[in-house]
């Protein structure tokens, strides 16, 4: 699954300047933290180790860590991470380079909690080290300005999880319509179509398109639709119930509209909608007798 | 006498699944207070025309519910307001069988009729705000 977050998120250059506004993260912060790359590549190693104890020591964050190959290779990424702070700058780059770190914790479903405690630790370990190295006044600089950065940094990993989720539900959603747009060929030449759920704008024009497939594959003569599963059924459906039965027209088959409640022939009446140029039917069985009757055939009682 | 709102609930429109949203609650709202099975069907279906209308014409905006009473009626009000490009010929809108949508136009002169009360108001530039109302065909008596 490879998502461009970056396009996602609409991380532009103007969206990147908002950003960086709002963290104030100013040029003086990214040139206090390149200043500090000597530091940082003196206490690599101790940092990430430091961290990656915590979330080992822990069974349930430790889980999503399968041997010690996968512990040394994000332990390596870490450490990348963790020199990139340092790079003094913070352009679309650094921000692509940030939202990999992001994706691939989402990716193996390390959940945020787990995210947000280590950066905790990440912040106490870098604080403590600042301040024996550095005089007091110097050391409150640094983490300061690095502080904003690892916000900003935070943010953007928030981000990427809600994306990736949203993605996911919209990847879902995608699913559903199409499961929910099943043709059935009730007899040679006579097709089914039982509507259930709401019909959007998308569905709408997946139903026509799917409907005018079939109906030219199947040579159908007849299509029911049966909209009992439809909740509402506004001018919007009615609207697309008619469009979908003019096109199907043109294909030389006819649409009966079945599952109309007492309820909807109603409202239909007092919305003015006319659907007097659709067959319609109140029950699905009176619809599928008048569509075999289009086909030359009848249910007859058995003698 | 005055008519009195027992409660209320705001709903924003920002997609057209909120569209699904508003008129799920006000399905859920008629049916709690007692409405029929046709009056339930008509203020639900008038609350996803003028719901869509906001969305559609007006890009968005929001949806207020309310539950009201008027000696010992009790009904349902809603509000749909919107900051988007107006109404130029609310007449024309009204009459029905006109839309700049390519649609049928039905919704908004369709939902008069569902409704006991309906009220437009409209800035060209401004925005749009409908307020209608249905009330319980056989009021309860008691809460
Ligand atoms: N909230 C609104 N903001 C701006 N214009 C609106 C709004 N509501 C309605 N209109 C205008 O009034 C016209 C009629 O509305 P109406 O709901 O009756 O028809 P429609 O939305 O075009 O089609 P449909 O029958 O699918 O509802 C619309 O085409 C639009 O020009
Ligand atoms: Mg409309």
């Amino acid at each position: 699954m490879a998502v461009d977050y970056m396009s996602l998120l609409k991380l532009d250059e103007r969206e990147l300047a908002q950003r960086r506004a709002f963290f104030e993260i100013t040029d003086e912060d990214l040139a206090r933290v390149a200043k500090l790359r000597d530091f940082a590549a003196r206490h690599g190693d101790a940092i990430v180790d430091d961290l990656y104890q915590l979330i080992l020591g822990h069974a349930d964050s430790r889980a999503f860590f399968a041997d010690e190959t996968m512990v040394r290779r994000v332990k390596s990424m870490q450490k990348q991470y963790f020199l990139g702070l340092f790079a003094g700058n913070c352009d679309l780059r650094y921000v692509q380079d940030r939202l990999r770190v992001g994706a691939s914790h989402e990716r193996i479903g390390l959940e945020p909690k787990w995210y947000l405690g280590a950066y905790g630790r990440y912040l106490r370990l870098l604080l403590d080290r600042l301040f024996t190295d550095f005089p007091a006044a110097e050391a409150q600089a640094a983490f300061r300005s690095l502080s904003k950065l690892v916000a900003f940094d935070t943010a953007l990993a928030m981000d990427t999880y809600i994306a990736a989720n949203l993605d996911t539900v919209a990847r879902h959603q995608a699913a559903i319509r199409e499961l929910s747009t099943p043709v059935i060929r009730v007899y040679d030449r006579v097709l089914l179509l039982p509507l259930v759920g709401t019909v959007d704008t998308h569905r709408a024009q997946q139903i026509m398109e799917t409907l005018l497939l079939r109906t030219v594959e199947d040579q159908a003569k007849a299509i029911i639709v049966d909209i009992a599963g439809v909740p509402v059924v506004d001018t919007k459906v009615a609207d697309h119930l008619l469009k979908t039965t003019a096109a199907v027209r043109m294909l030389g088959a006819v649409t009966i509209i079945t599952g109309i409640s007492a309820q909807v022939a109603r409202t239909m009446v007092q919305l003015g909608v006319d659907l007097s140029s659709i067959e319609t039917r109140a029950r699905l069985a009176d619809g599928i007798e008048l569509a075999l009757a289009k086909v030359g055939r009848v249910i007859a009682v058995k003698a | 006498m005055t008519t009195q709102v027992m409660a209320q609930r705001e709903l924003q429109i920002r997609c057209e699944d909120d569209i699904v949203l508003v008129r799920q609650a006000v399905r859920v709202m008629a049916q709690q207070l007692g409405f029929d099975a046709f009056a339930t069907a008509a203020v639900t279906t008038a609350a996803s025309e003028l719901a869509r209308n906001v969305w559609t014409h007006a890009g968005g905006g929001s949806a207020l519910l309310e539950e009201i009473r008027l000696a010992g009626r009790r009904g349902v009000r809603m509000h749909f307001r919107d900051q988007g490009p107006g109404i130029a010929d609310l007449g024309r809108a009204l009459a029905g069988g006109f839309s700049t949508a390519r649609s049928l136009g039905l919704g908004l002169s369709g939902s008069k009729r569902l409704v006991d009360e309906f009220n437009v108001e409209s800035t060209v530039g401004k925005g749009t705000v409908v307020v209608v109302a249905k009330w319980a065909r056989f009021s309860s008596t008691t809460g």
